[in-house]
């Protein structure tokens, strides 16, 4: 989220605590905001749907057939998501800004084509006891949250943070809103037409205002899938991190003694996965300091260094600046750490409460704590991922997000075998691994700094 | 004159396994016209029964045009080397440094930095080149790309570096050090020879100190100009040297650390350079004694002027007018250094004593258009419009016997052939005091002196005595004749192209006997 930092900085220049705690809270909406929202949106549907849909497995077949929509779309786009941004900085780099809107046009079609294409004969042939409305609203939702993903980080990078969120909470209200309309007249599909209707309506309130904000002559262009307009290691790198963060997930859904078959070939694991979507929920506020301490501190003097060595500063003041830059990714990492030990400690000390509260067993409690651990060490290799783009250490990116894949498959295969007790440490494990590789690779890339700027470039 | 070829097409030029002579050429022959060129050319002519070759260096091939002169048939070997070519570097990849190259580099720059003087310095230095390549202990990655190299650079600049903009230290250190690896390579692709001649410092000097370093063969240095201080003066008028200094850190009357730089660079080369050159050729004494006070060895240096083809002039004596003509002619580029100037402010004097006197001004004007602009703008402000004729390029056989003067108002010659040239068709010469015009006019003392007064000498940038001198002489019939006389006599002895190539035949001799 390059360009935050401007906002953060204007918020804490106020050096208030008023200040400190709008800017935090402010990245904590802007960085988790989506997501979220689109997690309670969904959790609050299936909960005003207890005793209004029948049965009420039907809410859970709801549930897992939209998280394998995020899921597929997530991973597919994983593919154009970094590089697409990519290509548009480029693009606005470059002066070509007009060439900006037909691309997206272009990609957005890309996108809902190739889902549909994949999505047809899985809805025809893999759902033989859904409805014919089901099945195409399967195959519409796959294409509409394609393209929210792209829109999402497009305007992400257009540094469109406040529009996203409320475009976002507008969208998930009126999901909401139809999903409650059409549950007692269709049941189970009736709350993913409201889905998808809902969605609907957030894609083209991105589009609208990516329509307000750029302007061509011309309406469709397909630059992006010429040779080298977008970077290879981007879109290796926007694919193994999505399927990083999910095929433990997978591995549980279909692994005979975790899964359990919901709905056509979708599986769900119900003991792995509500744990995972609360610890998730855990980290809002590791990504608001993740977002602050990156965007305002470490690319002040990121600015700095590379001014400095620009700008023709002694090579004392070029250190230095190089060493505040550590400072700062340090301090970063370690208040993300910090921040997160304290959800971790929370956890500890009100898990067993909050699974009676909403009516889980206290058998998750354990899978729990692992997974909070998790996902905190996901958003630490979040920060570390981003300082070194900043770097432009792509080829380092790439090497770890594969790391993350591999790792999880092996340790997730590797827990399962084990037993319960061990379940969440696969994934656990696995981030703090490449946590452990990311930190050391940064220590290495900011250590040769100076020596790689100028002597290697 | 052969075909005009283009100076990146290697595969045009003459190749040879092995030559008598290799000369060592930087920015002059043959694809730059001018004196020292036309001087290559005319040597290699006068020893047709040695095979030459020559290596042209050059900073960039876009810099040069066509061949300026057609080959001689015994020059067999031509190749260039281009050191500041762009895009040659080898692909980013981090290397490894030698530890003992390392510690080589430290010494050597400690010795140019503390104790230049060192008896063994310029041996260390080229010891040190010759390590700089591919099968070296010190690669060009290992300069550019290595951590040792990196932090030797990051050393010195907090050592010595007194401009505070690291990034222009950096850039200036690689600039400085990239020829080194190029003629390195050079040194290996060329052709094997009896002697090594360089025909100036700087480059072309060092890689001769490489050559000889490497292949223990003679090493012969000729100097038309001095090559330091040239680089000097460009180095001094340069605008692309970055001052950093901020306000408070700028003395005025210390010069900024990046000239400074590359002027120690070009001074140090230069010493070295002479340090292991057996013979150190200057055209004229006083060029002898600033390579003398430059570090050349006393015993090594000796003076050989320009000779010229006097036979070739000798018959325009007769085909002047009994009268003097009273045309003072200027041969030369119209150039600044030139001082054309001071040339057609003088004529406004003359033309006011001697009406029938006129200014011609034979030589190509394209080099700076501005400045001939101004010239001829100042020639009319001055109502001397149909006094000061501008020639372009004029043969001198047909020029010279219509000339009553031969007139240099530069602020900067060396050994102008075309004092010569005048003074074998019987033209006195009228010049400032630069190089080695007082030796020419005024001879050295001794047998050259009493051959008597061949011109006159004046201060430079002073038309006032450029004119006095000049009514001196055609003003005076018999003063002019007895200037004429000496003019034949001087030139007949001491610069006849005879002289040239005997004093040279003998040091080519000497030197093939030369054994390591």
């Amino acid at each position: 989220m390059a360009g935050i930092g401007f906002e953060l900085r204007k918020l804490l220049k106020k050096q208030t605590y008023m200040g400190l705690l709008q800017a935090y809270t402010f990245a904590g909406v802007i960085s988790s905001g989506p997501w979220v929202l689109s997690i309670i949106g969904i959790m609050l549907i299936g909960l005003f749907s207890l005793g209004a849909v029948f049965p009420k497995e039907a809410i859970t077949q709801f549930q897992v057939t939209i998280t394998y929509l995020f899921l597929i779309s997530l991973i597919g786009t994983g593919v154009v998501q970094l590089s697409f941004t990519r290509f548009v900085a480029d693009r606005i780099f470059g002066k070509e800004d007009a060439t900006i809107l037909p691309n997206f046009n272009g990609l957005i079609l890309t996108a809902s084509a190739v889902s549909v294409v994949l999505a047809l004969p899985v809805a025809a042939f893999l759902f033989p006891e859904q409805t014919v409305l089901y099945r195409m609203l399967f195959v519409m939702g796959l294409g509409i949250m394609s393209s929210i993903w792209i829109a999402t980080v497009f305007l992400t990078g257009m540094k469109h943070y406040r529009a996203i969120v409320l475009i976002f909470f507008v969208g998930y209200s009126a999901t909401f809103a139809f999903a409650m309309i059409f549950k007692s007249m269709l049941g189970m599909d009736g709350l993913l037409l409201g889905f998808v209707l809902g969605h609907y309506l957030l894609l083209m309130g991105m589009i609208w205002l990516v329509y307000k904000n750029y302007h061509s002559d011309q309406f469709i262009a397909f630059d992006i899938w010429k040779r080298g307009a977008m970077y290879g290691s981007l879109m290796a790198t926007g694919f193994f991190f999505n399927l990083g963060a999910w095929v433990d997930k997978l591995m549980f859904w279909y692994y005979p003694g975790t899964g359990q078959q919901v709905i056509g070939p979708l599986n769900a694991s119900v003991i792995y996965d509500f744990p995972i979507f609360l610890s998730y929920l855990s980290v809002i506020p590791g990504m608001a300091v993740f977002l602050v301490r990156i965007e305002t501190d470490f690319v002040e003097y990121y600015d700095k260094f590379y001014n400095a060595v620009r700008e023709g500063a002694t090579l004392d003041h070029i250190e230095r600046m190089r060493n505040q830059m550590v400072h700062h990714v340090r301090r970063g990492l370690f208040d993300i750490a910090k921040i997160q030990t304290i959800a971790v400690l929370v956890t500890l000390a009100l898990g067993g409460a909050l699974l009676d509260w909403i009516g889980i067993s206290r058998l998750y409690l354990p899978l729990l704590y692992v997974d909070v651990v998790g996902a905190a060490l996901q958003v630490v290799l979040l920060g570390i991922l981003n300082v070194l783009f900043y770097l432009d250490q792509r080829r380092l990116v790439l090497g770890l997000t594969i790391l993350l894949p591999v790792a999880n498959v092996i340790l997730t295969a590797v827990s399962l075998q084990l037993g319960a007790v061990w379940f969440g440490y696969g994934f656990a494990l696995a981030m703090l691994l490449t946590v452990l590789v990311g930190v050391w690779m940064l220590s290495q890339k900011l250590e040769q700094l100076e020596f790689q700027t100028f002597m290697l470039q | 004159m052969t075909t005009p070829t283009s100076p990146t097409s290697d595969n045009a030029f003459p190749h040879a396994q092995e030559v008598d002579i290799l000369l060592l050429l930087e920015g002059t022959f043959p694809f730059v016209a001018g004196g020292v060129s036309s001087w290559v050319n005319q040597i290699i002519r006068g020893f047709p029964e040695l095979r030459f070759g020559a290596v042209f260096i050059g900073s960039r091939p876009q810099d040069y045009g066509p061949m300026r002169y057609a080959l001689p048939d015994n020059l067999v070997h031509l190749e260039t080397v281009y050191i500041y070519e762009d895009q040659q570097n080898p692909p980013v990849k981090p290397a490894r440094a030698d530890p003992d190259a390392m510690a080589l580099v430290e010494q050597v720059h400690s010795r140019f930095e503390n104790d230049l003087k060192a008896p063994d310095c310029p041996h260390l230095f080229a010891s040190l080149m010759d390590e700089a390549g591919p099968d070296g202990k010190l690669s060009h990655e290992t300069f550019l790309y290595s951590q040792a190299s990196w932090d030797y650079i990051k050393k010195s600049y907090k050592r010595r570096s007194t401009d505070p903009s690291f990034v222009d230290y950096f850039w200036t250190i690689r600039t400085i050090h990239t020829p080194f690896w190029r003629l390195r390579d050079t040194a290996l692709r060329c052709p094997s020879a009896r002697i090594y001649h360089a025909v100036s410092t700087g480059y072309a000097g060092i890689l001769g100190v490489l050559l000889k370093h490497r292949y223990k063969r003679p090493f012969m240095l000729s100097e038309h100009g001095i090559y330091v201080k040239e680089r000097k003066i460009d180095l001094y008028q340069a605008q692309w040297l970055k001052d950093n200094r901020s306000v408070f850190e700028r003395d005025p009357s210390r010069v900024s650390y990046f000239r400074q730089l590359w002027i120690r660079f070009f001074e140090h080369l230069g010493y070295v350079t002479y340090q292991a050159a057996d013979d150190i050729i200057a055209l004229y004494e006083a060029n002898r004694q600033r390579q003398l006070h430059d570090g050349a060895p006393p015993g090594r240096t000796v003076n050989i002027p320009n000779g010229i083809d006097v036979a070739k002039f000798s018959p325009l004596r007769t085909q002047r007018p009994v009268q003097i003509p009273q045309v003072l002619c200027l041969i030369g580029r119209v150039v600044p250094i030139k001082d054309i100037k001071t040339f057609i402010r003088a004529m406004r004097m003359v033309v006011n004593h001697l009406p029938d006197a006129e200014a011609w001004i034979a030589g190509p004007e394209d080099e700076s258009p501005e400045y001939a602009q101004e010239c001829r703008e100042l020639a009319q402000q001055l109502d001397l419009v149909d006094k000061v004729k501008f020639l372009g390029f004029q043969k001198l056989t047909e020029l010279l016997p219509k000339v009553g003067l031969v007139v240099l108002s530069s602020i900067s010659e060396s050994l102008p052939l075309v004092i010569l040239e005048g003074y074998a068709a019987g033209v006195p010469a009228l010049s400032t005091d630069v190089g080695s015009c007082r030796q020419l006019v005024y001879g050295l003392s001794g047998e050259d002196a009493d051959l008597g007064v061949s011109g006159r000498v004046v201060r430079i940038a002073d038309p006032q005595a450029l004119a006095q001198a000049a009514l001196e002489l055609l003003g005076d019939a018999e003063a002019w004749q007895q200037a004429s006389e000496a003019a034949v006599r001087r030139v007949e002895k001491y610069y006849s192209q005879d002289m040239l190539f005997t004093r040279y035949r003998a040091l080519y001799e000497k030197n093939f006997q030369w054994q390591a």
